[in-house]
């Protein structure tokens, strides 16, 4: 939901509290798939919003999963007569989703200055983009584009697939990706970028939305929530359908997404009536007009589309086009698992790794795999006798291997009690807050609880454990985890030791530097680390800049290729997290007397032999637990991984265990298999804790 | 030995500024951002100073944004998060440091496993269990959670710091007839200060920046901290970036004046050099 979009509901709902005194509504705004996962947690708890807004693709596992009501009940047909059909969201033989806008569908916005009539072919779109496509102010680099847009992601491909005649999805559900179609569709992007060389040879989201909103480009495909933005940047913009491709005689066609109300089914019965009045006062027409007015929407009651208000208006012309030329987004969950089985291969194809034909039937494949996973239906009743058994004897066996302790506990309690004293409110906390967490995830993950088994889960014994370590790409994402937890931890200490040591010589204007290099650390990680995406970014990126200019090389392909992602990601983890060490290292320079230094420049000691001596050992007690710790956060450091390489990419290559298992299970749904997954996360780094530990002889004090 | 000392003053000069340099160089980026019109995250241009540059987004977040309320939230539960923090890994940390007593490696290495577990996972029973507590939409249950992830962290590393301070510190203090509670906050709590300081920001930044647990648990926007608002800057393919890189500016410069006040102790090189023997 755009800013403006929250701004007219919450006007909408301030004047419905207005209306009615003694009734409160809470508007509550969260990105999409924040919402969704925030919402399943809430539901699933018995709690969360009464009603629940969104694009129509949230009522597949919502409704697998029965956290939100069936709607067909609560309004009669009658009334919802009045909608477009489109709008009217129904799975399994309920009604499920009341949507009061369609849209999210992808057009053709194209800049008027640059191009006066919008294509209507394909071929038209070539010829357009060849003309524009060019090196302006000669400097030899192509500085305009006939067309821009996000073509990296299947969202933004969809409409040249069906365009070619292709679907992702058949009646039954099944993924129809491996067709003619599909290979037609890839070779025409590839050509677009490689053959007519209209489109850049990079281009995520952001990328194309800045050479549009700077005249750069004379072309983008977007959707319906870019648009203003491109007013507001001054662009003189119109939007055209998308164009017809002249092999198939069919349009290129988007998916419209209808957006609309769900009911929670925690929510209270004796509220129902009030939730229900308040629904049909913000898809009145009135309210629907006004919404369409501002914002540029697309209302879904039907007695609209003949407001002359409206049909003045291009944009909603263009838009009601674009729409009726638009398939409605399937709103099954499989669809989850077809754009993750897509992304990759489509990739892949784009990176010159695999050809069209290989792309088209691996997407097939991973797409019949990972449906398959989503929804699996294990039930085991003897799993759950194994792992009683199992537990059972676990707990006789730590009895007897810490009795001796145990009674040594009890014995001295008297003696020690000082030190439990001091202990214990630390402790406290702790056992509160992480004790219940810890035993629900071990159940979790010898449990089948997945979309199959969301409210109904049971033991099924180890059955989630044997599917990670079958998991082929469990090795090879073990692997690349090391790699990065080693290369940052090393980087990290190194820096920071090195960078503490040179402040702590208290030169002038040290205290300068000291302020301005913990600023990685204090700016929120979430900017940087996209700003740090931008830098790698192939063209118009500051780090290609330098290697070019600076170093004289040519330029690296940062985020295309799976070598040069992973180590965009390691550097900018790296730029992140040596302040933090800095200034522990800083702490513990501290300890060390000054004595010691001037009694070793007595005796005539080098530099290195100082730091080797006096420096490493004594700052080693303070620097050991903030390296164990260390390697333990960047080993489950998912944020940085995610950020800059935008969720994997290249085809999901850039990932570290804890990012696979977000983006394969937990978003699948796989709660069961993803709590297994996170026990061994957490047995990989208890052996590495125990080992690293017993060798530094950290937990041992040195007085 | 003059020139020595020149020159190895030049080459940490050049290593800091580079340094610097690159530590800074994002940092100015999001300034850029946050001056740009039309909230354009990227920019095809390199120049710091946007065309059209605008100082629009920092009075919008003051004046049509409750930006403000947001700082507030954040700073009483950073606050008393910190004071948690400091008071709780203090102690703790000196039994682990100073005393030998059954359940003390057990204790060391528990702490540690709490942070083993990949956050995601631990997020719907966390969530159950405050809704059981009754602590959802308040305060206190944030406080707890944030209180417990960082106290590992700041138990261990109080724990290094004073194992480097000599024992003989509070024999001598036992002698002349301190309590054992009294030597402990009287000779060895003060000498601590460095490890106080990093323990306090951590804590502090801990709970200044965490906003996962905080997105499920604080429904009422009243109650927001910033990650959560400046998050409702963000939305699938239309973010306000402007705002966002504003506020963003912002909010590092508390962590970064802390950092300042409190680097009066982090490095003032006296507190044990003069005791130590």
């Amino acid at each position: 939901m755009r800013p403006e979009e929250k701004n007219v509901l919450q006007k909408q709902i301030d004047e419905y509290m207005k209306l009615h005194p003694g009734i409160k509504i809470i508007q509550l705004y969260k990105e999409t798939e924040e919402m969704r996962s925030g919402y399943i947690v809430a539901a699933i708890g018995g709690q969360g919003p009464d009603l629940i807004y969104g694009p129509s693709d949230q009522v597949g596992p919502f409704a697998d999963m029965e956290i939100i009501k069936p709607l067909e009940n609560v309004f009669s047909k009658d009334y919802l007569s009045h909608f477009n059909d489109k709008a009217l969201i129904t799975y399994k033989g309920h009604l499920w989703q009341l949507a009061d806008k369609l849209g999210n569908h992808l057009t053709l916005v194209y800049n008027k200055d640059l191009v006066p009539v919008p294509p209507k072919t394909d071929k038209e779109l070539i010829e357009i983009g060849k003309k524009l496509t060019k090196d302006v102010n000669g400097d030899g680099r192509i500085d305009q584009y006939g067309l821009v847009w996000n073509y990296t992601e299947p969202y933004f491909f969809i409409p040249f697939l069906t365009g070619f005649g292709g679907w992702v999805l058949d009646s039954a559900d099944t993924p129809t990706l491996n067709t003619p179609a599909m290979v037609n569709a890839l070779n025409f992007i590839a050509d677009l970028r490689d053959k007519y060389k209209i489109i850049p040879g990079e281009a995520d989201y952001d990328i194309a939305d800045v050479l549009f909103k700077e005249g750069k480009a004379g072309m983008i495909i977007n959707g319906d929530w870019s648009w203003s933005s491109y007013g507001n940047a001054g662009i003189n913009y119109g939007i055209s359908i998308l164009p017809l491709i002249t092999e198939t005689g069919k349009y290129a066609t988007p998916m419209v997404a209808p957006k609309g109300y769900s009911i929670n089914k925690n929510a209270d019965e004796k509220k129902l009536s009030e939730i229900k009045d308040l629904l049909k006062f913000l898809m009145s027409p009135e309210k629907q007009l006004e919404t369409a007015l501002e914002v540029k929407t697309f209302p879904s009651r039907k007695e609209l589309y003949t407001n002359p208000k409206l049909t003045s208006d291009e944009i909603f012309i263009n838009s009601k086009n674009q729409i009726d030329h638009g398939i409605a987004l399937p709103i099954v969950t499989e669809m989850r698992a077809i754009w993750d089985a897509m992304r990759p291969a489509y990739q892949a194809v784009l990176g010159g790794a695999i050809t069209p034909q290989e792309a088209a039937k691996q997407m097939q494949q991973d797409a019949v795999k990972k449906i398959k996973e989503l929804r699996e239906d294990y039930v085991d009743p003897v799993g759950r006798t194994i792992v009683f058994v199992i537990f059972f004897l676990a707990v006789i066996a730590l009895l007897f291997f810490t009795r001796r302790s145990l009674a040594a506990f009890f014995k001295n309690f008297k003696r020690n009690s000082f030190a439990y004293y001091l202990l214990l409110p630390a402790m406290i906390i702790m056992i509160a807050v992480i004790m219940y967490p810890f035993i629900y995830n071990i159940i979790l993950s010898v449990s089948n609880m997945s979309l199959a088994h969301i409210n109904d889960w049971s033991i099924v014994g180890f059955y989630q454990y044997a599917k990670v370590f079958a998991e082929p790409q469990f090795y090879e994402f073990f692997l690349k985890t090391i790699i990065w937890t080693g290369t940052n931890i090393v980087f990290h200490v190194v820096l920071g030791v090195t960078l503490a040591l040179l402040i702590n010589r208290s030169l002038p204007g040290s205290g300068i530097f000291r302020t301005l290099l913990i600023l990685p650390w204090a700016i929120p990680q979430y900017i940087v680390a996209l700003t740090w995406r931008g830098m790698f970014n192939y063209e118009y990126g500051a780090i290609n800049l330098i290697i070019v200019k600076f170093l004289s090389m040519s330029p690296v392909e940062w985020l295309k290729s799976p070598v040069e992602a992973f180590m965009a990601v390691i550097i900018t983890n790296i730029w992140l997290g040596f302040p933090f060490m800095m200034i522990i290292a800083l702490g513990a320079l501290q300890s060390i007397p000054k004595e010691l230094y001037e009694a070793a420049d007595i005796d005539g000691a080098k530099w290195y032999q100082k730091l080797r001596s006096i420096t490493i050992p004594l700052i080693k007690p303070v620097m050991i637990p903030a390296i164990t710790l260390g390697v333990i956060w960047t080993f489950n450091n998912i944020n940085v991984v995610w950020l800059v390489s935008n969720a994997g990419e290249p085809s999901d290559k850039t990932h570290i265990l804890v990012s696979f298992v977000y983006k394969a299970a937990f978003n699948l749904y796989r709660y069961g298999y993803a709590a297994a997954f996170s026990v061994v996360i957490f047995l990989i780094l208890l052996a590495f804790g125990l080992t690293f530990l017993r060798r530094t002889k950290a937990t041992e004090s040195i007085y | 030995m003059n020139r020595k000392k020149l020159i190895a003053d030049i080459l940490t000069y050049i290593f800091l500024i580079l340094f610097t340099l690159i530590a800074l160089y994002p940092v100015i980026n999001v300034f850029t951002i946050s001056i740009r019109p039309n909230d354009r995250l990227l920019s095809t241009s390199l120049s710091i100073i946007p065309d059209n540059a605008t100082f629009r987004q920092y009075f919008e977040l003051f004046t049509n944004r409750p930006f403000l309320l947001w700082v507030w939230n954040s700073t009483i539960v950073s606050f008393v998060v910190t004071v948690t923090g400091v008071a709780l890994a203090s102690t703790a940390g000196y039994a682990l440091s100073r005393f030998q007593f059954t359940g003390k490696q057990f204790s060391m290495l528990g702490l540690l496993t709490t942070q083993m577990f990949p956050a995601t996972m631990l997020l719907l029973p966390m969530y159950i269990m405050l809704i059981k507590l009754g602590l959802i939409n308040s305060y206190l249950g944030i406080i707890i959670v944030y209180s417990a992830t960082a106290l590992p962290f700041c138990v261990w590393q109080m724990k290094g710091y004073y194992d480097t301070i000599p024992l003989s510190l509070e024999e001598s203090a036992r002698i002349d007839g301190c309590s054992r509670w009294q030597a402990f906050y009287k000779i060895i709590f003060p000498l601590a200060a460095p490890a106080l300081v990093i323990t306090a920001l951590f804590s502090f930044m801990t709970a200044w920046s965490e906003y996962i647990v905080a997105a499920q648990v604080l429904q009422d926007t009243s109650l927001y901290t910033l990650p959560l608002g400046l998050k409702s800057f963000q939305s699938n393919l239309t973010t306000e970036w402007g705002l966002y890189a504003a506020a963003a500016l912002i909010v590092s410069i508390p962590v970064v004046i802390l950092f300042i006040v409190l680097s009066k102790w982090l490095v003032s090189g006296l507190t044990l050099g003069s005791v130590k023997g």
